[in-house]
């Protein structure tokens, strides 16, 4: 249920965000909203429904970009198996933890991204160029992550983390 | 087996969640797919949210011109303020209208010199990812969009359509990396390929000879050659060439002769019948 829910949040946040950007006219960066919701999960829900979860999220980006390849759901599962892994490691349960946590999973996205798709791409010198955004993508990234946490909290309070076995 | 399934059924899940849609897209080489039923009632969902999303916007943003009116007023002229306030919030409103009338009246000729149906479509929403150069419209299959469609305003190209769904469209803008376009030099009538530089904001002349006569400010249009875009619509300027030392080709930019990060309205072209189209924003 709390995967609908927040399955639901990305939707709607990903809408607001394609209006914002149009209505604002940033054409280069975003705000990656869909992270920082994956990376609340990663550090609050359990590992099948979380990856679950980031997979459906992951599904709508990849829906939004206009050319559905695969390549966001992949990732966002990804990102949420990293960011549980390093939720070791580092406080990401703190809002200032997470809004960090998010932006630096931002990061990691935007380079394995970017990475997947200079592979496959016919015009790879030209995805170099869309890396000049990251800096500020994961910056405005970082603070709508500290402004959803509370938010998110209410929607997925959990306090336990069953890492350990496959995280 | 079944009981190996049933062991690791969390990690064979989750691995699974990452290898499926990772082969799709190493094996569709980064092109998108058809939209399948999710997909489509996703856009479904979205697209209404998006339309009504950029009215509430887009009346914000009036809003928010108004009072920033106000402010100047009351600091010029405080005794007028209330006064001043009423009159530019009107004016606001009628600038707005007027802006919007006289682009709708641009298109709208645009549309009547064209040789076939077009069709005006207003822009809901940049789509999310920066990796995609890409736009959603609020005309889809229904008003009969359809893949691979021009997209164009009276200025010049923005795009073309990469999916189309019952209600909405996606665009491809041609600053994206993927997107080519057969183009010509108006002046010396050099051919090239126009291709998206990937940083949002210029496009790359490709494959011209060293030789060739191009310089600073040379207007390109479309050559009609890539089965895609009509014959002389115009691309853009060109802005910064460079003959390197070594190499057949050139290097040029292409500055966009749409601003393509503040495009509200936009005319979807047929895909068929448009070589002989000539009107205005047409070379």
């Amino acid at each position: 249920m709390k995967g609908v829910l927040l399955t639901a949040l990305a939707l709607v946040l990903l809408s607001i965000e394609a209006v914002l950007v149009k209505t604002f006219g940033f054409e280069v960066t975003r705000i990656d909203v869909t992270i920082a919701i994956i990376v609340f999960m990663a550090v609050r829900s359990k590992t099948i429904e979380g990856s679950l979860t980031a997979f459906a999220i992951g599904y709508l980006l990849d829906v939004f970009t206009g050319r559905p390849s695969g390549l966001y759901p992949a990732l966002a599962v990804l990102v949420f198996l990293l960011a549980r892994a390093a939720a070791q490691l580092l406080d990401g349960k703190s809002r200032l933890g997470y809004a960090l946590f998010a932006a630096g999973a931002t990061v990691g996205h935007s380079l394995v991204a970017f990475l997947l798709m200079w592979l496959t791409s016919k015009n790879a010198d030209g995805r170099v160029l869309s890396l000049t955004a990251v800096p500020l993508q994961a910056l405005l990234t970082g603070v709508t992550a500290a402004l959803l946490f509370p938010l998110l909290s209410k929607i997925e309070p959990g306090e336990r983390v069953d890492v350990g076995r496959y995280a | 087996m079944f009981s190996f399934l049933n062991r690791y059924r969390e990690p064979l899940l989750v691995g699974a969640l990452i290898i499926v849609p990772l082969i799709s897209f190493l094996s569709r080489g980064g092109r998108g797919r058809e939209p399948n039923f999710v997909d489509r009632a996703v856009l479904g969902l979205s697209s209404p949210l998006q339309s009504a999303l950029t009215g509430v916007f887009g009346g914000l943003s009036s809003t928010v011109n108004g009072y920033v009116a106000l402010r100047g007023a009351h600091e010029a002229a405080n005794q007028c303020r209330a006064e001043l306030a009423q009159t530019q919030a009107e004016l606001n409103t009628l600038t707005e209208a007027r802006a919007e009338n006289q682009r709708l009246k641009e298109v709208l000729s645009f549309a009547e010199a064209s040789s076939g149906p077009s069709i005006v479509a207003r822009v809901i929403g940049l789509n999310a990812s920066p990796q995609f150069q890409s736009f959603r419209i609020d005309r889809g299959e229904a008003q009969g969009v359809r893949v691979g469609m021009p997209v164009v305003t009276p200025k010049g190209v923005v795009g073309q359509v990469v999916r189309a769904v019952a209600g909405s469209a996606d665009v491809m803008v041609m600053l994206d990396p993927q997107s080519r376009i057969g183009a010509l030099v108006q002046r010396t009538r050099v051919r090239g390929t126009v291709v998206g530089a990937g940083d949002g904001q210029k496009m790359l002349l490709d494959f011209v000879r060293r030789e060739d006569d191009i310089t600073d400010g040379d207007v390109v249009v479309t050559a009609g050659t890539d089965g895609i875009y009509p014959r002389g619509l115009v691309v853009g300027t060109v802005k910064g060439v460079s003959r390197p030392t070594v190499g057949l080709f050139l290097v040029g930019q292409v500055e966009p002769a749409v601003d393509l990060g503040r495009v509200e309205e936009v005319l979807v072209l047929p895909a068929v019948e448009l070589s002989a189209m000539r009107g205005p924003g047409l070379r």
